[in-house]
């Protein structure tokens, strides 16, 4: 556990905080659930750095894969779900392709914002689609320009999805439901005002 | 037994530390045997197999006038030998023995069932006692030893091993498929860590094996066939037309004088161009050629599947009348004692890789192609040039690992071993010749294990080479420049790298060549879980095969350097000079016999054997089978299959085999029958 | 096979394509039409989910709602087929893990059941664009006999995405380095195709990242767009509409928030297809795009 400093002196303890990696800082359940969740073999990871080496996002920013790989290793929970790097993954699995141990990094990011969203710590425009998609069926619904263009196109100005058949809707409303997942939204948003 | 003899067999359950004690209740199996059918006395010990182990199995054998004894330990492949001799010094028969596996086959995978654990050995001992019951005595045959071995592949490691046996004194035959021996260090410029000139230290050995007495050396040969056993191998090797004669296939032809005498002139005339492997096809050769100008023997080849048979070469060789465009394959057999593998390592195809773009980017090249380039006997004369311009790189990349420690299913999962050590011999290579140059190591690792080793890599960097720690994600090719950028992290900075470079050299990772597959099946050698040739042991023996006669030295066993290369060589000469120096080896007495009262001289039994060990022949007015006993290897095919019950399998007769299996089924769970 | 011979297929439409450039949906329904392929409708379809939106909250709903579509062709009897690399990872990846892994499976029909449906793992699915390259069911010689406007005289460069071939170990199309078989289907239709610097990059719309951290995607396609400008290429084609949006609504972008701006056409394949068999700009409303395609159209009409 990193040690407290009683400094009376707020900026002080920030700055000399106490760095060290102790056994307790390592959850062993975090790498359980990573490992669960992702389907992948995280703890066979020796650091070669392909992965971050082939990565998109890693040279415009702080984004590092292999520092989350190693995060789940060690079991360090809270420096990986409160990381906003990790919602800069664009997925494109350049680093899965690459892995010399067979692991795929990007499940992994994966199964970290899974547990990161079981802690209410999901970026607004991902919440934002679900509600889309709960009143819609469509993350980027229909609207009226494109409605005229599909019918000059000779298509319907709906598409035969849950536009055009609205009562799917409480079908995927009941699978979103039956995972709190709409529920979730609300509060999120509501409290991310 | 034989006869009216009743079994008196002493029992001994070994605890083997806690390996079984631990899972099995030992005292409880004890007591279990003192209770079954002709066991006079049962003891325990922690370990059988120490001297007071033994000791006690030669008192019991006296003070219970014991004729048969059972040990229920490790597996037999262990302590088998132990026990028998011990039941030899305590004046029984060895064979008189049984050993009932009751650790890796009991305590060892049932280690949380012990109540199971404990009813299974007593299942084991029940089944090995009554075999033991019916034991006879058996006199293993002796055979004699052929003074001479056969050394398969030239490289240094095959060149080493023939070198030693034959110096001991033994006729050796040393079998190599290319045209030449030297093998891969023939292609090397310099070795690690010393800088020695490859080719300078390897041509005094190529010279003595060439010239020495008990070597007779086939180059552009290969293993045809093999027949036989340990001391009695029969071998056809296959002499590959060379198109070429020697001197003395000349004489012997009838043309005084003649032979090639590695002129050349043959080569000049020669309007064939083929890409020369030697030089990893970064330069041509005729259709008749040699690899280098040191090569042994001095006898050019002709490659006939490029020859267009023009018959220049014929005209320029003139009254040497070398040259026989007709030549044939020839078959030769060989009678050797034993033998010794040693067929060396190819490349892995590493264009699989395809994030590395080798075959797709001129200037990714392997370190076997870089070798070639910087050797001043090479293609460029020693000139580090790029292959797409022939420009002096400048920038340097070395991908480490290319195609090792990879578990996609693409490349190997080992370590390939020594190419961290030449991608820094490299690296001080490009440091010397191209002053000013910039080189990049990029590693995962940087393994220098060996004597000297570590201090190289502190010399390398010491000469100013950088080391990236950061495996290569990919490589990609400016289509103008043909410069290539290389892409990975550097993890020590944690930040992402794009370094461009003009020449990359991929440290590929290496495999058994194809030919590889071809001989150890011929040998009866089998292959390790990395796709190596198998040694006996591990630790305690790597350089023999569970093959009797059979050796491996080199990198055929797995990746090592050229140090441990050699003494491998020298270990496998050694072991493979022993049972002929002693002129004899005993065989297992296992063979079967034909009881010829019962043999009906059907003869299907013969065609059956896959030794070719069993024949029939006139005795008396009938016909019957007769057993070459030094060719059976006991395999039970003709033992099980006599309709007649005439083949009498020994040490696994079917009186013996039955009386296992009734005690196992009826003989119950624990208690007297 | 239905009975006329043609090829059918339950169109799996997504969001993007039908929703914000239906020229992608009509030109994908003619074009197909054309080489032998029928693609029906299938009612009651949704997102597919947003693999990068959803998977990222839970991979349970994920499972769940790509399930109930892939059902709804499962009831019509048909394989899918679509024209979206997103579409394809959820759908085609969902109905390629549920049929293997039971567990998952078993969790996904428990929760289905509670709207009457059934996963059963009775079809397949498939990107419009490998059925184009499938010689059993179409080819690149049939998509080039389809062609009467060949698009001759253009430098076309190809963005293949990554959710369509990536990863390999769970795709069927080979190597993911330097693949040259879109290249292929744009020669076809008398384009030239080019190649460009890292053309196999990520366009920076996925995972999310596109809602969450703007200029962060922004910059990625940045970085692509100045190689392809470097070739000189006169549009740039692809086969996902995500991609699409972020290749041309990013642009504009990119002009609002870097000051760089290109004017690159971006068109899907099947946009493309359609020009080449004789579609007029406006059958695929081209109009729509936020690059002005007139350049592009210029130089084939």
């Amino acid at each position: 556990m990193a040690k407290e400093k009683n400094y009376g002196n707020p900026e002080l303890e920030n700055k000399l905080r106490d760095r060290y990696f102790y056994n307790e800082d390592s959850k062993a359940d975090f790498l359980k659930e990573v490992k669960r969740i992702s389907r992948t073999i995280p703890e066979m990871c020796f650091q070669c750095g392909t992965c971050t080496g082939s990565c998109p996002s890693a040279p415009r920013s702080s984004y590092r894969i292999r520092l989350f790989m190693r995060r789940a290793v060690l079991g360090l929970e809270d420096e990986a779900l409160t990381d906003p790097d990790l919602w800069l993954c664009t997925t494109c699995y350049s680093c899965t392709d690459r892995c010399p141990r067979d692991i795929a990094p990007t499940d992994v990011i994966m199964a970290m914002r899974n547990l990161a969203a079981k802690r209410d710590i999901i970026p607004r425009n991902f919440l934002q689609t679900v509600n889309l998609i709960y009143t819609t069926g469509h993350g980027v619904p229909n609207n009226d320009v494109n409605r005229a263009a599909r019918v000059k196109l000779g298509l319907d100005a709906d598409p035969p999805t849950t536009h055009s058949y609205p009562e799917y809707i409480d079908g995927i409303q009941k699978i979103i439901d039956h995972y709190d997942l709409k529920e979730t939204a609300d509060r999120v948003l509501e409290g991310v005002k | 037994m034989t006869g009216n003899e009743k079994p008196r067999i002493g029992v001994f359950i070994c605890h083997c530390g806690t390996n079984i004690a631990g899972s099995l209740d030992v005292n409880d199996v004890m007591e279990y045997a003192k209770t079954l059918p002709g066991v006079i006395v049962a003891d325990q010990y922690q370990y059988m197999c120490s001297t007071p182990g033994q000791s006690k199995i030669a008192d019991a054998i006296d003070e219970h006038d014991l004729n048969g004894i059972v040990v229920a330990a490790c597996s037999p492949r262990l302590h088998e030998p132990t026990f028998r001799t011990a039941t030899k010094v305590g004046g029984l028969n060895p064979f008189r023995f049984e050993m009932a596996n009751i650790r890796e086959q009991n305590s060892w995978v049932h280690m949380h069932d012990r109540e199971g654990a404990t009813e299974k050995a007593k299942d084991a001992v029940r089944i090995a006692v009554a075999k033991a019951s019916l034991l006879e005595d058996l006199i293993p045959k002796s055979v004699d030893v052929e003074h001479a071995a056969l050394v398969v592949g030239g490289g240094i490691g095959g060149m080493q091993a023939a070198l030693d046996l034959a110096n001991s004194g033994i006729k050796t035959y040393l079998v190599e498929k290319d045209t030449s021996i030297g093998g891969r260090m023939s292609q090397l410029d310099k070795t690690f860590p010393t800088l020695d000139c490859s080719q300078c230290i390897l041509t005094p050995k190529m010279v003595d094996v060439g010239r020495n007495e008990n070597i007779e050396l086939m180059t552009w040969s290969e293993v045809e066939s093999v027949d036989g056993f340990i001391g009695n191998f029969d071998i056809k090797i296959r002499k590959k037309a060379r198109g070429v004669m020697t001197p003395d296939e000349a004489e012997a032809k009838g043309i005084v004088g003649g032979g090639c005498n590695g002129c050349g002139d043959c080569a000049n005339v020669c309007p064939v161009v083929k890409g020369n492997e030697f030089e990893m096809g970064m330069a041509p050769r005729k259709a008749i050629y040699i690899n280098h100008p040191q090569v042994i023997p001095q006898i050019y080849t002709i490659d006939f599947n490029s020859c267009v048979k023009c018959g220049l070469c014929v005209e320029a060789c003139g009254d040497k009348k070398a040259i026989d465009l007709e030549m044939e394959d020839q078959f030769v057999d060989i009678k050797v004692g034993t033998v010794v593998i040693a067929t060396g390592y190819e490349l892995f195809p590493v264009e699989v890789k395809s994030e590395w773009g080798y075959k797709r980017f001129d200037n990714v090249i392997t370190g076997l192609e870089f070798e070639r380039l910087i050797c001043a006997s090479g293609p460029t004369g020693g000139k580090l040039i790029r292959p797409s311009d022939g420009v002096i790189p400048q920038k340097v990349g070395f991908v480490l690992c290319a195609g090792s420690r990879d578990n996609t299913g693409e490349g190997k999962p080992y370590c390939s071993r020594f190419c961290c050590m030449y991608s820094l011999k490299h690296a001080h290579q490009i440091i010397e010749k191209i002053p000013g140059a910039k080189v990049y190591l990029f590693y995962m690792d940087i393994r220098s294990f060996g004597k000297m080793y570590e201090e190289f890599y502190y010399r390398i960097q010491s000469e100013g080479a950088k080391f990236i720690r950061g495996r290569v994600a990919n490589i990609l090719e400016d289509p103008l420049t043909k410069n290539l950028t290389v892409f990975t992290e550097d993890t020590l900075l944690q930040r992402p790298v794009n370094v461009e470079c003009d020449m990359v050299v991929l440290a590929a990772a290496i495999q058994p060549p194809a030919q590889t597959e071809v001989v150890r099946r011929q040998f009866g050698v089998s292959l390790s879980q990395d796709g190596w040739l198998l040694e006996a042991h591990p630790k305690l023996n790597p350089c023999g095969t569970t093959t009797a006669g059979v050796f491996l030295a080199g990198v055929c066993q797995g990746p090592k350097d050229i140090p441990d290369t050699v003494a491998q060589a020298e270990g496998a000469a050694s072991a493979a000079a022993i049972p002929i120096h002693m002129g004899k080896v005993e065989l297992e007495p296992y063979f079967a016999q034909c009881i010829e009262e019962l043999c009906a001289g059907c003869g299907m039994c013969v065609n059956l054997c896959p030794y070719s060990a069993l024949a029939l022949v006139e005795k008396d007015g009938r016909q019957v089978m007769q057993v070459t006993e030094a060719k059976c290897k006991g395999c039970g095919t003709c033992g099980g299959f006599c309709p007649g019950g005439a083949i009498k399998m020994q040490h696994f007769t079917s009186q013996q085999i039955v009386a296992q299996i009734d005690a196992f089924l009826l003989g119950g769970r624990g208690g007297a029958q | 096979m239905s009975s006329n011979g043609k090829h059918e297929y339950a169109f799996f439409l997504g969001c993007i394509a039908p929703n914000r450039y239906p020229g992608c949906e009509a030109s994908a329904i003619e074009t197909s039409r054309k080489v032998g392929i029928e693609l029906l409708p299938l009612k009651g379809a949704s997102c597919c989910p947003a693999p990068g939106a959803f998977g990222s909250i839970d991979l349970n709903v994920w499972y769940a709602m790509a399930a109930r579509n892939v059902i709804l062709a499962e009831e019509m009897g048909k394989d899918i087929a679509l024209i979206c690399n997103g579409c394809y990872k959820s759908i085609y990846e969902v109905n390629h893990i549920l049929k293997h892994n039971d567990e998952l499976r078993d969790g996904v029909n428990e929760v289905l059941a509670e709207i009457d449906m059934e996963f059963k793992g009775s079809i397949d699915v498939w990107h419009l664009a490998e059925l184009y390259y499938d010689e059993k069911i179409c080819g690149v010689k049939k998509i080039a006999d389809s062609v009467t406007r060949p698009l001759t005289g253009v430098k076309v460069a190809v963005h293949y995405g990554c959710h369509l071939m990536k990863p390999m170990k769970e795709r069927h199309f080979g190597d993911s380095e330097n693949p040259m078989w879109i290249e292929e289907l744009v020669d076809a239709i008398g384009a030239e195709s080019v190649q460009y610097r890292n053309k196999m990059q990520c366009c920076g719309a996925g995972g999310g990242v596109r809602g969450f951290d703007l200029s962060h995607a922004l910059d990625i396609t940045n970085e692509k767009m100045i190689n392809l400008q470097e070739v000189g290429a006169d549009a740039l084609t692809e086969v996902c509409p995500f991609c699409q949006l972020q290749y041309d609504r990013g642009q504009v972008e990119i002009k609002e928030k870097f000051g760089v701006e290109y004017g690159l056409p971006v068109l899907h394949y099947n946009e493309m297809l359609g020009l080449a068999q004789g579609m007029s700009p406006q059958e695929l409303a081209l109009d729509l795009h936020a690059v002005d395609c007139t350049p592009f159209l210029e130089k084939i009409l």
